[in-house]
C-alpha cells in the first residue's frame, strides 16, 4: 500500500494521547478489583478481602431495589432522548432563523443555564414552582388549583427531564451547529433551483447533512443510560417523591453517609460502565451489520 | 442563502422569531435572578421576596469582592488552568483523532485503538485510585494536576475522528499525489477544514476547565491554590445544621450571605460569556470549504 | 492479526510496569511526616520509656511536628495582617508551651468538603498525625486499623480539666469513643444547649391576635392556626405560615446518627405525646426498643396529620428551598430549634421587622404537664491519632492547653485556628452563663469574677452584655434590646432567650445507643428511607395513618429485628 510508510508516523500521533491515558485512566482502573472486595483502606487495595459479587448482590436484595433502578433508567432513557432531540430542534430551528443578530443573541442566552450548578438552579427551581410561584400563579389564572408540584411523586421525573433539558439543550445545541456549517450550501441552491421548499430543503438537504453527527451522538449518550443526575435529584427530591425519584446514586450517597462505602460505590461505577459500554458496543455492531455504516 | 418570499414563509419566519425569543426569555431568567439577588439587601434575599427586581438595590457584595483577594487569586488560577488545560486538549486531540481518522487499510490497528479509547472513555477505577496515582506521580497542589486530570476528552477525539472522515476525500488524493506527508495533511490540510468542530471542543474545554470544581477540592491543599469554581462552591453551600458544631452555627450568618454567593457566581460566569460570542461566529457562519466548494 | 497482537501485549507490558511502579512507590508514603526520627531518637520524652509520671502540660525538649488537616471557613478573615493558618497566635502559643510546630498539609471549608476530605485520607490511608473525624469516618477507621490506641496515653495525660469534662457526660462521651474496650479517639464534648430543641414563636403576633403562649398541643394547634388565618402581620392577605417546617433535604426529627441541632424540625410536638422517632428507648420489658414504630408515634402522626389538614403547618413543609425564608420574611409565626437561633436566622429576620419579637419556650408540654425533649449525645467530632504516629500524647497536650488558655485569646480570631480543635464545652455552659450574666446585669458580679475555667466566653460575654441587653432587664421582649452590634445581640440573645427555657424543668430522654451497629451498616440506609417516606406521606395526607402499621412491619422484617437484636447486645456490653 502507498500510506505503509504513513503508519510510523500514526503511531507517533497516537503516542501523546496514549501516554495519557495509560497514566491517568488506564491504571488507576486497578481500582476496579475494589469492586470485588470489602475494601479496607489500612489493608490496601491488594490486601483487602475478597468478596465476589456481594457488593453487587447487596443492591438486588434490597426491598425496593426494583424502584430504583426502574427510576434511574427511566430518568435517565426520557433525558437522553430529550437532550438529543430538543436541541437537534432548536438548531434547525436557529438555522432557520435569517436575522443574524437574533440568532447571536438568542443563541448565547440560551446557553447560560449550562453555566449555573444545580445548587443554585434547584433553588430557582423550587421557587418557582412553589405553592405561591409563579407557575401555580399562571395556573391559577385559568382556575385550576394551585399543585405542590414537588411533593407529587407522579410529576416528579418530569420535572426533573424537563428542567434537565431545559438547563443543556443550549450548550448541546452547539454540536449540531458546528455539523450544520459542514454542509455544503451549493446544496441548497441546488435544491431552491429545483423548487424545493423550506421544508423540502431541511428534510432533504439540512437532515441527512447532519446524520452521521446525530447518530453519534445517539450512540455515545447511551452511555449515559444510568446516569440520572445526581446532583439534580439530590437537590430537588425529599422523602415523598422516592418513590418515583429515588435513583441509584441518591441511595448510595445515603447508604455512604452512614458508613463510608468505597467498595459500593466502585461496584456502583462498574455496573454502570458495563452497562454503557454493552450498549455500545450492541448498537455499533447493529449499524455496521444492517447499515453498513460505521459509527467511529 | 436563497431568499424565498411567500406569504407562509414569511409567516413562519414570524412564527420561528417569537418561539426562539420566548425561549430565550425563559433561559436568561435564571441569570437575571442571580443578577437581582446579588445586587440585593442581603435580608431581602435570605427572606426570598427577592424576584426579578433588586429589593433593596447597593452595590455591597461587589464592593466586597473587589476586597476579596481570595477571589482574585483564584480566579487567576483557572485562567492558567484555562489556558494550558485546552492547548492541551487541543494539540493532544488533534494528533489522536487524526490517524484514528484513517481507514483500516491504511491504519491496521486503527480499530483496536478506537475501542480503547471507547473503552477508556466509558471504565474508570474510581475516584481512590486516581487519587492515589495523581499522589505518586507527585502532582498534587501543582496546577499541572488540574491540567492533566481532565486532561483529554476522549469523546472530543470521537468528535474529531468523525468530522475528519466526512471530509472529501479527494482532497487528500490531491495532497498525495503532490507528495504531502501525514504532518503537513495534518495541520495544513485537516486542521483548517475542521474550524467549526475544532471550536467546538475548544470551547467544551475552555468550559470544562473553568467549571470544574471537584479536582481543585481533592487535589488542592488549600484554598489559596484553589481554582475559581472550587471557590464558589465552597460558599454556596446548603445548610445542614445537624451536622454542625458551635464555631459553625456562628458563621452561619455569614455563610448564608446569599446576595454575595450570588454576585460571585455572577461574576465567575463573565469570562465564558466573553470568550463565547467570541467562538460562535464558527457555528453560526458556515465555514465555506475551501477548494472543494468553490 | 499478528500486529494486533503484539500491540496489545506491549500496552499489557507498559500497564503492567506501571502499575508495579504505582504499588512500590505506595508504601513507604505510608510513613508521612517529616522530623519524626529526629523526636523518637531523643528518647526522653517516650511516654513508654519514662516510667515517672506524665506531665500533661510537659513541653517537648526536641520540638514535635505535627501534620494536621485543617477545616477553616472560605469567607474567614479573622486573622490579623501576617498572620497564616501555620503561624498565628494558637500555633505560636502551643511552639512556646510545648515545642509543638504545626504543619497543616491539607485546608479545605467546614462541612461537606472537609469531610470528602477525610474520606479520601481515610480510603488512600494518607492520613494526618491528627485528624478531626465523625463516627461514621472513626468507624471505619477502627475497622482499617489505621488508628492508634488511647487508651493509656488518655489515662496518662489527660489533664484534670479534660478529663472531668468528659466524666460529667456520664459515659456518653467515652462511649462513643470506645471500641472492644479500648479508648480509639478523644471525644469532644458539647454543650447540652445545642441538643434541646424548643418552641420559638412570635410574641408580637400572640398579643395582636389576643393569644396566650400555648402549652399543650391542642393549644399549640389552635395559635397554629390563627397565625395562618388571623392575618397577624396586617397586610390584608392570608400569606402567613403557623408551624414552619423542614426545607427539601431537611429533617422532621433528630435521630440517634444525627442527634443535636436540628431547626426547623418537628421534634417538639413528637416529644409532647412522649415520642421519639429515631430514637432508641428502653421498652417496657426493659429491652430496647425503636422509637419510631411505637404506638405514640402514631398518635403524634396523627395528630400532625390533622394540623397539616388544616393548615396549621407549612404547607410546604418538606419541599420548601430554604426553611428560613418564611421565619426572616415575617411569614411564619412558630418554629422550633435550639437555643442559638439567636446567631441565625434571627439576625436577618428583625432587619427585616425590628419589631418581630421571637421569644423561645420549652413548650408544648406532654400528657403529664412536663416538657420531655430527647436529647444528644455530646460527642459528635473525634481527635483521632494516626496509626504508628510516635507522639499520640500530642493530641491530649494539645487539648490540655486548649481547655487551659482557650479564655486567653483575642476572641476575634477565630479557634477554628487552633489545629485539630474540638470543642470541649461545659455540659451547662449556656445555663451557667445565663444565670452568671443575669448577675453581671444585676450588679452583683464583674467580668473579672467570671474568668472561669472551661466557659471561654463568660468574662467577654459579661463585658459586653450591657450594650446589648436594655432596661428593664427581666423582660426579653425585642424592643428591650440594642441590635446596633448585631454580633453582641446574637449571642446575648440567643443566651438571653434561647438559654431562658433551659431553665426551666425537663425531662430528659436519652437514646440507648448514639451509633451504628453491624447490621445497621448494610440496612440502615433502607430502613430510614422506609421511615421518612412513611411518616412524611401521612403526615401530608399522601397515605392513611394506617400506613403506620405497614411500616412497623415492614419495618421489622426488613432488618429491624436484627438490628434491635444488636442494640440489645451493645447495650449489655
Amino acid at each position: 500500500m502507498r500510506n505503509r510508510s504513513f503508519e510510523k508516523h500514526y503511531y507517533l500521533m497516537l503516542l501523546p494521547g496514549l501516554i495519557w491515558l495509560v497514566l491517568f485512566n488506564i491504571v488507576p482502573m486497578s481500582g476496579i478489583v475494589m469492586a470485588f472486595q470489602d475494601f479496607n483502606p489500612g489493608a490496601g487495595i491488594w490486601k483487602s478481602e475478597w468478596i465476589g459479587l456481594e457488593n453487587f448482590e447487596y443492591m438486588f436484595v434490597l426491598s425496593d431495589s426494583k424502584t430504583v433502578l426502574f427510576n434511574t433508567i427511566y430518568i435517565a432513557v426520557l433525558k437522553i432522548i430529550g437532550n438529543l432531540i430538543v436541541p437537534l430542534v432548536f438548531a434547525l430551528m436557529l438555522n432557520e432563523l435569517r436575522l443574524q443578530i437574533v440568532k447571536r443573541w438568542v443563541q448565547t442566552i440560551v446557553y447560560l443555564p449550562h453555566f449555573l450548578s444545580w445548587v443554585i438552579l434547584s433553588g430557582i427551581l423550587l421557587d418557582v414552582f412553589a405553592f405561591k410561584g409563579p407557575i401555580n400563579s399562571v395556573l391559577g389564572a385559568f382556575g385550576v388549583e394551585p399543585v405542590l408540584f414537588f411533593a407529587r411523586a407522579d410529576l416528579f421525573p418530569y420535572i426533573i427531564v424537563g428542567s434537565d433539558v431545559w438547563k443543556e439543550f443550549g450548550f448541546n445545541t452547539i454540536i449540531y451547529l458546528a455539523a450544520l456549517t459542514s454542509i455544503n450550501p451549493a446544496l441548497y441552491e441546488a435544491a431552491a433551483i429545483d423548487g424545493a421548499t423550506r421544508m423540502k430543503r431541511l428534510w432533504h438537504v439540512t437532515l441527512p447533512g447532519i446524520t452521521t453527527t446525530i447518530v453519534l451522538l445517539a450512540v455515545l449518550s447511551l452511555g449515559n443510560v444510568l446516569n440520572a443526575g445526581f446532583d439534580q435529584i439530590f437537590n430537588l427530591y425529599n422523602p415523598l417523591v422516592y418513590s418515583s425519584g429515588d435513583i441509584i446514586d441518591t441511595w448510595v450517597y445515603r447508604a455512604g453517609l452512614l458508613n463510608l462505602q468505597f467498595s459500593l460505590a466502585t461496584a456502583m461505577g462498574l455496573l454502570k460502565s458495563v452497562v454503557s459500554f454493552i450498549l455500545i458496543v450492541v448498537s455499533y455492531m447493529l449499524a455496521s451489520k444492517f447499515a453498513n455504516y460505521r459509527i467511529f | 442563502m436563497v431568499r424565498e418570499q411567500s406569504f407562509g414563509s414569511r409567516l413562519f419566519d414570524i412564527l420561528l422569531l417569537v418561539v426562539l425569543i420566548v425561549i430565550a426569555l425563559v433561559c436568561i431568567m435564571p441569570i437575571w435572578y442571580t443578577l437581582a439577588v446579588s445586587l440585593s439587601d442581603k435580608s431581602a434575599a435570605a427572606a426570598g421576596i427577592v424576584r426579578l427586581w433588586p429589593v433593596g438595590f447597593n452595590f455591597n457584595s461587589y464592593q466586597t469582592i473587589m476586597t476579596d483577594s481570595k477571589f482574585f487569586n483564584s480566579f487567576g488560577i483557572s485562567l492558567q488552568r484555562v489556558l494550558l488545560g485546552s492547548v492541551f486538549n487541543f494539540i493532544v486531540t488533534v494528533l489522536m483523532a487524526y490517524p484514528l481518522s484513517k481507514s483500516v487499510k491504511d491504519f491496521r490497528l486503527r480499530n483496536v485503538f478506537m475501542w480503547l479509547l471507547v473503552f477508556c472513555m466509558l471504565f474508570n477505577g474510581g475516584l481512590i485510585p486516581w487519587y492515589m496515582v495523581i499522589k505518586n506521580y507527585g502532582l498534587m497542589d501543582s496546577i499541572w494536576s488540574l491540567v492533566l486530570a481532565g486532561g483529554v476528552q476522549v469523546f472530543h477525539v470521537i468528535l474529531v475522528v468523525n468530522f475528519f472522515r466526512n471530509l472529501p476525500k479527494e482532497l487528500e488524493e490531491a495532497a498525495l499525489v503532490d507528495g504531502a506527508g501525514p504532518w503537513y495533511m495534518l495541520v495544513r490540510l485537516f486542521v483548517p477544514l475542521a474550524v467549526p468542530v475544532l471550536a467546538t471542543i475548544t470551547l467544551f474545554s475552555i468550559v470544562y476547565h473553568w467549571n470544574e470544581f471537584f479536582h481543585g477540592l481533592v487535589l488542592m491543599s488549600s484554598a489559596e491554590k484553589y481554582p475559581l469554581q472550587t471557590y464558589i462552591q465552597q460558599l454556596v453551600v446548603v445548610i445542614d445544621t445537624t451536622s454542625m458544631t458551635e464555631d459553625e452555627y456562628k458563621k452561619l450568618s455569614e455563610l448564608s450571605n446569599q446576595t454575595l454567593n450570588a454576585a460571585k457566581i455572577f461574576i465567575a460566569m463573565i469570562p465564558v460569556l466573553v470568550i463565547y460570542p467570541f467562538l460562535q461566529r464558527f457555528f453560526i457562519h458556515g465555514i465555506t470549504l475551501g477548494s472543494v466548494k468553490e | 492479526m499478528k500486529a494486533t497482537k503484539n500491540g496489545l501485549l506491549l500496552l499489557l507490558a507498559v500497564l503492567l510496569i506501571a502499575l508495579t511502579a504505582c504499588t512500590s512507590t505506595n508504601q513507604p508514603s505510608n510513613g508521612g511526616s517529616t522530623n519524626e526520627g529526629l523526636g523518637a531518637a531523643a528518647g526522653n520524652d517516650e511516654p513508654t520509656a519514662a516510667a515517672e509520671t506524665a506531665d500533661p502540660f510537659g513541653k517537648y525538649e526536641s520540638p514535635v511536628t505535627i501534620n494536621v488537616g485543617q477545616a477553616n471557613d472560605p469567607t474567614d478573615n479573622s486573622l490579623p495582617q501576617g498572620d497564616t493558618p501555620e503561624n498565628n497566635q494558637y500555633t505560636r502559643h502551643i511552639k512556646e508551651q510545648l515545642n509543638i510546630d504545626t504543619k497543616i498539609i491539607w485546608r479545605t471549608a467546614t462541612g461537606k468538603d472537609y469531610d470528602q476530605k477525610v474520606n479520601l485520607s481515610i480510603a488512600s490511608d494518607d492520613l494526618p498525625d491528627l485528624v478531626i473525624v465523625n463516627d461514621a469516618q472513626l468507624r471505619q477507621m477502627v475497622k482499617a486499623g489505621q488508628v492508634e490506641d488511647l487508651t493509656e496515653t488518655f489515662e496518662k495525660y489527660a489533664s484534670p480539666a479534660i478529663k472531668g469534662i468528659i466524666e460529667k457526660t456520664e459515659g456518653r462521651a467515652l462511649d462513643a469513643v470506645t471500641f472492644d474496650g479500648k479508648m480509639m479517639a478523644l471525644p469532644n464534648v458539647t454543650a447540652r444547649g445545642d441538643a434541646v430543641h424548643t418552641m420559638w414563636i412570635r410574641k408580637d403576633w400572640l398579643d395582636k391576635l389576643g393569644l396566650e403562649v400555648p402549652k399543650t398541643v391542642e393549644d399549640l394547634e389552635k395559635v397554629a392556626k390563627a397565625f395562618a388565618q388571623g392575618d397577624p402581620d396586617g397586610n390584608g392577605q392570608p400569606d402567613t405560615i403557623g408551624i414552619a417546617g423542614q426545607q427539601a433535604g431537611g429533617k422532621l426529627y433528630a435521630n440517634f446518627l444525627a442527634s443535636s441541632n436540628n431547626t426547623f424540625g418537628l421534634d417538639p410536638i413528637f416529644s409532647a405525646f412522649n415520642a421519639y422517632p429515631g430514637f432508641w428507648l428502653e421498652g417496657e420489658d426493659g429491652k430496647p426498643v425503636y422509637g419510631s414504630i411505637q404506638p405514640q408515634v402514631r398518635e403524634a402522626l396523627a395528630k400532625l396529620r390533622d394540623m397539616y389538614a388544616s393548615g396549621a403547618i407549612d404547607r410546604e413543609l418538606s419541599i420548601r428551598k430554604d426553611a428560613a425564608e418564611p421565619v426572616v420574611s415575617g411569614k411564619a409565626g412558630i418554629f422550633f430549634g435550639p437555643f442559638w437561633m439567636g446567631y441565625w436566622p434571627l439576625p436577618d429576620a428583625i432587619k427585616n421587622d425590628p419589631k418581630a419579637n421571637w421569644q423561645s419556650y420549652a413548650l408544648p408540654l406532654d400528657k403529664n404537664g412536663e416538657f420531655s425533649p430527647h436529647m444528644a449525645t455530646p460527642s459528635t467530632q473525634f481527635l483521632a491519632v494516626r496509626k504508628g504516629y510516635e507522639h499520640p500524647e500530642a493530641a491530649l497536650k494539645l487539648m490540655n492547653l486548649l481547655v487551659r488558655d482557650e479564655a486567653k485569646f483575642d476572641v476575634s480570631v477565630t479557634l477554628n485556628h487552633y489545629p485539630v480543635r474540638i470543642v470541649y464545652a461545659p455540659v451547662d455552659e449556656i445555663e451557667y452563663s445565663l444565670n452568671a450574666l443575669k448577675e453581671v446585669l444585676a450588679g452583683t458580679k464583674t467580668a473579672a469574677d467570671l474568668d472561669i475555667p472551661g466557659y471561654k466566653l463568660l468574662a467577654d460575654d459579661a463585658s459586653k452584655v450591657g450594650k446589648a441587653k436594655l432596661e428593664p432587664f427581666d423582660n426579653n421582649d425585642i424592643q428591650y434590646w440594642n441590635t446596633d452590634d448585631i454580633g453582641t445581640w446574637s449571642r446575648m440573645y440567643s443566651i438571653f432567650v434561647g438559654g431562658a427555657p433551659l431553665l426551666e424543668p425537663r425531662n430528659e430522654v436519652y437514646s440507648l445507643v448514639y451509633s451504628q451497629t453491624k447490621t445497621m451498616e448494610s440496612r440502615w440506609a433502607n430502613l430510614e428511607k422506609l421511615e421518612t417516606e412513611t411518616f412524611l406521606k401521612i403526615i401530608m395526607g399522601a397515605a392513611p395513618i394506617e400506613t403506620f402499621d405497614k411500616f412497623v412491619e415492614d419495618w421489622k422484617k426488613q432488618g429491624g429485628d436484627k438490628v434491635t437484636q444488636e442494640v440489645e447486645e451493645e447495650v449489655k456490653g
